[in-house]
């Protein structure tokens, strides 16, 4: 059980440093993949909602903490993230949920809610429209985030893409 | 009673799990100006900004670096307009003494590099790798060569946390410096914006702005940026400013930072200004 804490703790070691350091190169006007995000979703379909929950509120409050953002705001968006993914958590289907076309799907709508929450909480002091929220901080950075799922998804397969 | 509990979070373990972190997480969102919270922030940042710097050395490789002849350029453009701006030197010392102008030229600045950036819309800050050892305090502002960037906001002793003119967070007093109106500058998650300026004011598109006098946050006259657009609103009583910054914010490397001792009590007052 500490084995499947501890592994996910260790990947997120070099993924945070990537987004940090990484992401900022291959932004788009401010619009950037979420790899920590990418990591909880994935390790929710492994070992389920809970697990993915506290996966997710853990990693987001160091990421909160190292990266310099508000306080709470990853933490809280992850853990919902974590959340939403945990409905399509089956213990029978772990395969094709990890290994196929769908994990892009489950990716795509847990990094649309992460991240608009995310930009909901950042943006709670500014005027900023509901629509641009949707688009540019919700549907454009989870294409993007959904688009670095695809090198997992052949990963995890070993037959490749299905 | 305690069975129905029991059996209840049995049921709904998911749910009522879910409802804790949540209500963990939005209080610790609302902790975040608490002292203890930055003391929790500035310990994380500097802990990992080890590993940011070492993964930092290793993109940098890959970094554009102006070359020599572009340097040569720039530098012969420079000894020209310093010669330019000697004469006007020499012609405005003297006003200057007379009116008390702080000279903002005479501050020592301190070169530093961008290890960690967070991307995200109005959350603009990033990790420069200098820090209370080189004597850095929170509330110095950071600038590259074209204009203002940011301002301290939490300092380790090798790291420093750094608002962008990109954070929701942080108000600047400025200056139009050509008819000398004042305003406080925003970034509204799109534009950097000076909010409800007068339409009885001569604005004109291309005019620059700097940081204001009345700032003691900053020094003045620290070039922000040129008014790119004007917006009315109330009727058309009042003006929304768009500032275009001179500094790109976003693909910002290398920068200074202002060693400028601002008063305590002052400061203390104006830092309200970041929320």
């Amino acid at each position: 059980m500490l084995n499947n804490y501890l592994k996910p703790v260790l990947y997120f070691i070099p993924l945070a440093v990537i987004q940090l350091v990484l992401v900022p190169l291959i932004s788009i006007d401010n619009v950037a993949p979420n790899f920590i995000l990418i990591l909880v979703v994935y390790y929710t379909l492994r070992n389920g909602q809970i697990f993915g929950m506290l996966l997710g509120f853990g990693l987001g409050f160091i990421f909160d903490l190292i990266s310099g953002g508000l306080l709470g705001a990853f933490m809280f968006s992850f853990t919902i993230s974590a959340f939403v993914t945990g409905f399509f958590y089956n213990e029978n289907k772990f395969d094709t949920n990890l290994a196929s076309y769908f994990f892009l799907v489950i990716l795509f709508v847990s990094s649309f809610v992460c991240l608009f929450i995310f930009g909901s909480i950042s943006n709670s002091s500014t005027n900023i429209g509901f629509l641009f929220l949707i688009v540019e901080e919700g549907i454009l950075p989870a294409i993007y985030t959904t688009l670095f799922g695809i090198p997992l998804v052949v990963f995890s397969s070993k037959k490749g893409l299905q | 009673m305690l069975n129905l509990i029991r059996r209840f979070v049995g049921n709904f373990k998911e749910y009522v799990l879910f409802v804790v972190l949540s209500v963990i997480s939005l209080s610790i969102l609302s902790a975040n100006e608490k002292p203890q919270a930055k003391h929790l922030k500035t310990f994380a940042i500097a802990s990992f900004a080890v590993l940011n710097q070492l993964a930092n050395s290793f993109t940098s490789i890959f970094q554009p670096n102006p070359s020599v002849e572009e340097l040569k350029a720039e530098n012969a453009r420079l000894m020209l307009e310093l010669n330019k701006l000697r004469q006007y030197g020499l012609e405005n010392e003297e006003l200057r003494s007379m009116i008390s102008f702080k000279d903002t030229s005479k501050f020592p600045l301190v070169p530093a590099k961008v290890i960690s950036k967070l991307v995200a819309k109005t959350e603009g800050n990033f990790i420069i790798n200098v820090g209370a050892n080189e004597q850095i305090q929170k509330g110095m502002p950071v600038i590259t060569s074209q204009g203002l960037v940011g301002i301290a906001s939490e300092v380790s002793g090798n790291f420093t946390l750094v608002k962008t003119l990109t954070n929701s967070m942080l108000s600047i007093a400025v200056t139009i410096q050509r008819i000398n109106v004042q305003g406080i500058l925003n970034y509204d998650g799109t534009n950097l914006i000076i909010k409800n300026v007068p339409t009885t004011y001569d604005v004109q598109i291309g005019d620059r702005v700097e940081t204001s006098d009345f700032s003691s946050l900053f020094p003045p006259s620290v070039p922000v940026g040129v008014i790119q657009k004007k917006e009315s609103n109330v009727y058309g009583l009042l003006h929304n400013l768009v500032i275009k910054p001179f500094a790109d914010i976003a693909a910002v490397n290398n920068v200074f930072v202002i060693k400028v001792v601002p008063s305590k009590e002052i400061n203390n007052l104006e830092m309200n200004l970041m929320k």
